[in-house]
């Protein structure tokens, strides 16, 4: 029982960091954006090939740190893949999404399958299809609860810094979006974009915002994937409808709504895999999207219309 | 040759709507003079508000001019409007819901780069409503502290010309009435007001002078005391037509 709602947390980490970029977009962009997912899959990469680079020149870096698995070199990685995402976002949106945006969003929704199809086999085509890791260490699971006290509780330092980052990076980014004049300006645009330009929102450097920050929460999702499972270019692609079910589920436009969306949905993942079968895991996560859309049809932190 | 002063807003042949060739404001044009307050009035469908949204920048003009104080805003971004000192309070949704009051006074401050202090504490002073209520999320307020509220955060940008939207729309006569008074309060601080109203009767009594406007373009530019004990009002508001010759100023 206490292993299902870990595992859960760990799955919720990755579904939530990326669920924030998608809800951002959806309330900012004011489209539903389905390239979202390949953001994760290139952030992922961006770090691979980030973290052989930093291994050639500097070896030691790549040395484990303290219990975990990875060393320096990864938290370089990270960060700098952060930074690509972030650029690969705002490419999209310039050579894409800005182009379309006065057609409406059922244009930029179309675009965005159609740049999803492209990145994704971009992707494959850069990496080949064989999943990779960042680290050929093995790490062992520490107990925390015996099997007696509710089925036992075991998790691995690498899962521990998945989770404590994530809460990490919420919280900064909630900070950011209630104290700083841009977070601010973003969550006016949110609700009400015309009111944001005639008080003296530039929209467009908001929009940059959103994709800058939506990039690097994708990227730092794809490294968490890659260091709790592994590296696949077709994890956006799985990750889509996960990251879709969270941020309906927390209500459209709320960070808080998207994190805690995202555990909801790893937790119904985490449980279906343990109960019905991995097969049924997807399946887990839209019985539970339903069932809390029949009480709240406007999410769970949803603004009503 | 001598240096006219320039008029606050000066509206010139002014076409504009939101779809390419179907323009609501037809050749309009106004002139709202420095420290005045003005009411654009008109029956439905006059192409009022479109008027003001497209001299703050929200919708396309595609003729004519607007003048701020002599200096051409046709084409200045709406987000840009606050620092030509113009601000606008739309008829509805003219308050950020899902902020504070003092995150909505806050984020207008910063917006324009000003000492965030030396700005919300005239306007808390002239709001005490507000400023009692300050932590309060906008969305949870009434329609009338809404109101109030939306003007706050226009004068938080210290404008030379603020546009309101209707401004007693949807309220009871009374808050209409509180309104209003406050709207005094702003034009004796210095600043010109320009308002789009359909309630005739107020607006008079609120402002200097008004132009009502019919199909787009102003029909009648006069004081407030000379449209008060016009018949023609009565008849354009009821959309009949007497025949008589309305007076247009010139251009």
């Amino acid at each position: 029982m206490l292993q299902i709602i870990a595992d859960g947390l760990i799955i919720g980490s990755v579904i939530s960091l990326g669920a924030i970029g998608l809800s951002l977009t959806l309330s900012i962009v004011r489209f539903s954006n389905f390239s979202h997912g390949e953001l994760l899959g290139w952030g992922g990469y961006f770090a691979l090939t980030a973290l052989a680079t930093f291994s050639a020149i500097a070896p030691g870096a790549t040395a484990p740190l303290g219990p975990f698995s990875f060393g320096w070199a990864l938290l370089g990685a990270l960060l700098l893949a952060a930074a690509l995402a972030a650029l690969l976002a705002l490419l999209l949106d310039t050579v894409l999404f800005k182009r379309l945006r006065r057609q409406g969003a059922i244009t930029l929704v179309i675009a965005s399958f159609g740049s999803a199809l492209a990145l994704r086999n971009l992707l494959l085509f850069w990496q080949g299809g064989v999943p990779q890791y960042y680290s050929q260490n093995l790490q062992i699971a520490i107990p925390f609860l015996p099997r007696s006290v509710w089925g036992g509780l075991r998790a691995t330092p690498d899962q521990l810094f998945v989770l404590a980052l994530t809460l990490v990076t919420v919280t900064g980014l909630h900070l950011f979006l209630r104290h700083s004049t841009l977070g601010r300006s973003m969550r006016a645009t949110a609700i009400n974009p015309n009111l944001a330009r005639v008080a003296g929102i530039d929209p467009e450097r908001v929009l940059r915002a959103t994709w800058i920050i939506g990039g690097m929460l994708a990227a730092v999702a794809g490294v968490f994937a890659g260091i709790t499972v592994q590296l696949r270019p077709t994890m956006g692609e799985d990750l889509l409808l996960p990251l879709f079910a969270a941020v309906i589920l927390g209500g459209i436009g709320s960070v808080w709504g998207a994190v805690l969306g995202g555990f909801i949905v790893g937790l119904a993942e985490s449980a279906s895999v343990s109960i019905v079968g991995a097969e049924y895991r997807a399946a887990a996560a839209f019985v539970v999207l339903i069932l809390i859309l029949l009480v709240r049809p406007n999410g769970l932190f949803g603004e009503k219309g | 040759m001598t240096a006219q002063k320039a008029a606050a807003l000066d509206v010139e042949s002014l076409e504009a709507g939101y779809e390419p060739g179907l323009p609501i404001v037809r050749g309009a044009s106004l002139q709202v003079q420095t420290g005045e307050i003005m009411a654009i009035l008109g029956p439905n469908g006059a192409g009022k508000s479109t008027l003001v949204k497209a001299v703050v920048g929200l919708v396309p003009v595609s003729g004519g001019r607007v003048l701020l104080f002599g200096r051409d805003i046709t084409r200045v971004a709406a987000h840009r409007m606050v620092f030509e000192g113009l601000a606008f309070v739309p008829q509805t949704e003219n308050v950020f819901v899902n902020l504070s009051i003092a995150e909505n006074l806050e984020l207008a401050a910063a917006l324009v780069k000003a000492d965030r202090r030396e700005r919300l504490d005239p306007v808390y002073a002239m709001f005490p409503d507000l400023a009692r209520q300050r932590a309060l999320r906008a969305g949870q307020l009434s329609g009338g502290q809404r109101q109030m509220l939306a003007v706050a955060r226009a004068l938080i940008t210290r404008p030379r010309l603020l546009v309101l939207d209707e401004p007693s729309a949807g309220l009871s006569p009374k808050l209409v009435a509180q309104v209003f008074d406050k709207l005094r309060e702003v034009r004796a601080s210095g600043v010109t007001v320009l308002l789009v109203e359909q309630n005739v009767k107020a607006a008079l009594a609120l402002a200097d002078r008004a132009a009502v406007l019919v199909e787009g373009c102003e029909r009648i530019v006069a004081s407030s005391a000379e449209l008060l004990g016009d018949e023609r009002i009565a008849a354009l508001y009821l959309g009949r037509h007497t025949g008589q010759q309305t007076r247009k100023e010139p251009h």
